[in-house]
């Protein structure tokens, strides 16, 4: 019975923080411009997060070590120092954002500013990373996070014409006066949004914070493997809902309060209450993360104590990065930047870094010396494969979109 | 270890060219018609984004389905970009035989404008019943759609 509420728990948690500022912020962009005409992208992501999340979880329960460690050890520290530059720059731009993002759902009821906000939810967000239990963190936020179903119901009390939403699935079905490298653009930035490198991380590192076995395989297939897709399926439903009430207005999403609207237009108040709830648990919880992550792989690359089991004491070089990037996250928030903004830029940045974080983790896996029977399969490794041809596209081709759609704009 | 550096500082300066590459760091040119006539699409397309934010905040409001500050701040939020979208297109210099077309944007952002501005401020009064700031967002609203195919 403990091993199925434990699994239970690991899906439901998984649910709700799959979701976080940049899926926020990306799935209604794309369907308030796009319709669901993109949606395939959120799927093929989707599966992208179960082969490297599914891989990083099974190292860290066969080998009981953490990840840049064994890229250090296995691939040389040039290459571990180039993975480590490459996420520590996008997992800290997605701190950043992650941080504005809670100010601003605070903003919305609050009508505070967000950038005066933004010192009181760094301090909050450094002391629950300082303070709170690994697992508190974990399940209370991941737990809250599932509020964001009120996306869901939205969109089944929209009542829109399924028939039509369903035919919008289709890439042709593109609106005529979007360009197509606007539309690839966005296919990058949303495949970054659902593939970013914090998570596997957060969640690798975590399953060495709890001492995973290969006994505990199946219960991290299972919260990967359930709880990765039916995340996807909240963000396919954010997008629904901008499809079905934004688009048809011509409302383009720049702020997270045209986010809510369309659960505010099919729910009302106490549905748009629950929404901004998830919101701030959605984001809260993934800036707990990004914030763990940074001090994770600079802890396990340079090799000395971290983790939230190990007294803070011992590990006072991890807390020392934990307040230094809090310090300096709300400090870039200060200088007036606009979240949403970091947010976009996050998300595409993910894209660009994947590849640098996403082959080592491949290699490791592949190397029986570290996995020995657990190593990939052929499944795992066409898979695994065919992901590494995607990732590396995607990479090369951010940059030039950038460029030509000065961020999606054209 | 220095070559490590060397890599990291290679990646770094990249990153600074693409940032300043995407912010626009470019060089100031004279516009040409087809480019004034893409901004101008582009600020009208924007500005009725705006507009029509502000008219869907202020009709969930006057429904009663959000609370005040939501409102308020989806509709200052709206009046900010409106401002922005006006900054960039008085930052345009009007190629020649523009001169009316540029008026009438300004006079159709203005309008635009001033609607959100009023929208805002009702918002933050709480007078969220009024059809007549409904029906005036409304009309601004189609200006700015017919407007999108003149350019």
């Amino acid at each position: 019975m403990k091993r199925y509420f434990a699994v239970l728990l690991g899906v439901l948690t998984a649910i709700g923080g799959f979701v976080d500022i940049g899926d926020l912020v990306t799935n209604a962009q794309v369907g308030a411009r796009f319709g669901l005409s993109l949606a395939w992208v959120v799927v093929v992501g989707v599966i992208g997060i179960c082969v490297f999340a599914e891989m990083s979880g099974r190292i860290a329960a066969v080998s009981g070590r953490a990840t840049f460690d064994l890229v250090r050890e296995r691939l040389g520290p040039r290459m571990g120092f180039l993975n480590l530059v490459g996420s520590m720059l996008v997992t800290l731009l997605t701190f950043i954002a992650e941080i504005g993002g809670i100010a601003l759902a605070l903003q919305l009821v609050s009508s505070v500013n967000h950038v005066l906000l933004v010192p009181f939810v760094a301090a909050l967000v450094w002391i629950v990373l300082w303070r709170a239990k690994f697992s508190a963190i974990e399940n209370v936020l991941g737990l809250l996070g599932l509020t964001l179903i009120g996306f869901a119901v939205a969109l089944w009390q929209l009542g829109p014409d399924w028939g039509e939403l369903a035919a919008g699935l289709s890439p042709a079905e593109k609106p005529g006066a979007e360009s197509w490298a606007a539309y690839a653009y966005f296919a990058v930035a949303l495949f970054g949004a659902a593939m970013t490198p914090y998570e596997v991380f957060f969640f690798s590192s975590g399953g060495v914070e709890e001492r995973w076995t290969p006994k505990d395989l199946g219960v991290m297939r299972a919260n990967v493997l359930i709880g990765f897709p039916l995340g996807g399926l909240l963000s396919i439903s954010i997008a629904a809902c901008a499809t079905v009430v934004l688009m048809p207005e011509g409302i383009a999403v720049e702020t997270l309060g045209q986010v809510g609207l369309p659960v505010a237009v099919a729910l009302g108040k106490v549905g748009l209450a629950v929404v901004v709830l998830g919101f701030f648990a959605a984001t809260f919880g993934a800036a707990c993360e990004t914030g763990l992550s940074t001090g994770y792989s600079l802890a396990q690359y340079f090799g000395f104590q971290w983790g939230k089991y190990v007294r803070t004491r011992e590990a006072a070089g991890f807390h020392v990065i934990l307040l230094v990037v809090t310090v300096l996250a709300a400090g870039v928030l200060l200088t007036g930047v606009d979240p949403i903004m970091v947010t976009e830029m996050s998300v595409i940045f993910s894209a660009v870094a994947l590849p640098l974080t996403y082959f080592p983790i491949l290699v490791v896996a592949n190397d029986p010396d570290y996995l020995g029977e657990h190593r990939n399969g052929r499944f795992a490794n066409l898979l695994g494969m065919v992901y590494l041809v995607i990732i590396v596209v995607a990479a090369l081709a951010a940059v030039p979109l950038i460029i030509a759609t000065s961020m999606g704009q054209g | 270890m220095m070559s490590a550096w060397r890599t990291t500082a290679v990646v770094v300066c990249f990153l600074a060219w693409v940032l300043a590459v995407a912010s626009g760091c470019s060089l100031v040119g004279q516009p040409d018609v087809a480019a004034w006539d893409q901004k101008a699409r582009q600020a009208v397309t924007d500005a009725a984004s705006e507009v029509a934010t502000a008219r869907l905040a202020v009709e969930t409001a006057r429904d009663d389905r959000t609370w005040s500050s939501y409102t308020t701040v989806v509709v200052a939020q709206a009046e900010e970009a409106m401002g922005t979208v006006q900054d960039d297109v008085s930052r345009l210099q009007v190629p020649p035989g523009r001169a009316q077309d540029a008026d009438d944007l300004e006079a159709l952002l203005d309008a635009a404008s001033s609607a959100v501005q009023d929208a805002r401020q009702h918002a933050v009064a709480g007078e969220h019943d009024d059809r007549d700031l409904l029906d005036r967002l409304d009309r601004v609203g189609e200006r700015l759609t017919r407007a999108e195919t003149r350019w």
